[in-house]
């Protein structure tokens, strides 16, 4: 059941966060635009309704980490193979020196 | 951004901003508007009694009743309402009657006494046509000061309660002096 779940991929990447807040901020931006439909009526409830319904349709659109917001993973260097150890061993040795002392 | 939580905190913090900005233009559209409208007011019957005053050991006081006619076509056009499932489209209305009340040479009390009300929610009818109205509430007198007087006032005048923003008073245009009458009325009871 646990490997099921982490199998879903519930991130975004840098890209994807990006669009994710142009998206929300463009929408209710838009839906800002109630305001002009309320005057005209004249009734503030109206204005708020619309604001509402953008902030409705924009948690939908980027709440859930949807897969338009995962196209650009990040390039990450290939795994360096293990050969030549001692560069690497010797300053997790003083560490160790140092945490023992 | 990186989790749902974040995302919804920017987005809740986002919409709630623009919705703040908004209702400061709701504010703005409506702070300053000039609400006041002719009103018609005609006092058709004034009677004045001298009873018990109930609510302390008192000599007898003043009881005034007056009967009226008021016409007023009370805009509510251009008045942008917020959150009107809240309710609180209220349009109140009152008279104020400032008696001068002349105690002394040099003293005068000028006070302001509500005789009628009436809440007009947004979508009914806002042109009031009234006839022949009696006050809603007494209008007492501690003391013997309505009796002869000579300056008391009708006035209408009305709140808007709006979506965002101060409350107004409006005080319509055109009021009423009238004199009270220089006898009691002698029925006993009332």
């Amino acid at each position: 059941m646990l490997s099921i779940f982490k199998s879903i991929p519930t991130h975004m990447d840098y890209k994807g966060q990006k669009l994710a807040e142009q998206i929300f901020q463009g929408i209710i931006l838009v839906s800002a635009i109630g305001f002009i439909y309320g005057l005209i009526v004249e009734q503030f409830g109206w204005t708020v309704y619309i604001v509402l319904a953008g902030f409705a349709v924009s948690c939908v659109l980027t709440l859930p980490p949807w897969p338009m917001y995962r196209k650009n993973p990040l390039n990450w260097q290939p795994t360096v193979p293990e050969t030549s150890g001692e560069p690497s061993q010797k300053p997790q040795e003083n560490i160790k020196k140092k945490k023992h002392k | 951004m990186n989790t749902v939580l974040s995302r919804a905190n920017s987005l809740f913090a986002f919409s709630l901003s623009v919705m703040a900005a908004l209702t400061f233009g709701c504010f703005i559209t409506t702070a300053f508007k000039d609400r006041r409208v002719p009103v018609d007011i005609h006092v058709s019957k004034v009677m004045l009694k001298n009873v018990d005053d109930f609510t302390g050991p008192r000599e007898r006081s003043d009881l005034g009743f007056i009967t009226f006619d008021l016409s007023a076509d009370i805009l509510l056009t251009n008045i942008c309402y917020l959150f009107t499932f809240l309710n609180n489209t209220i349009l109140r209305l009152f008279f104020l009657i400032p008696g001068l009340l002349n105690q002394s040479q040099l003293i005068y009390f000028q006070i302001n006494v509500v005789l009628w009300d009436k809440i007009v929610l947004r979508g009914e009818n806002t042109k009031l046509n009234l006839r022949d109205m009696k006050s809603k509430y007494f209008f007492f007198d501690d003391g013997n000061g309505l009796r002869a007087n000579k300056n008391i006032t009708l006035s209408l005048s009305w709140n808007v309660v709006p979506n965002a923003g101060i409350l107004p008073l409006v005080v319509g245009h055109g009021h009423v002096s009238l004199p009270f009458p220089e006898k009691y009325e002698t029925a006993k009871s009332y």
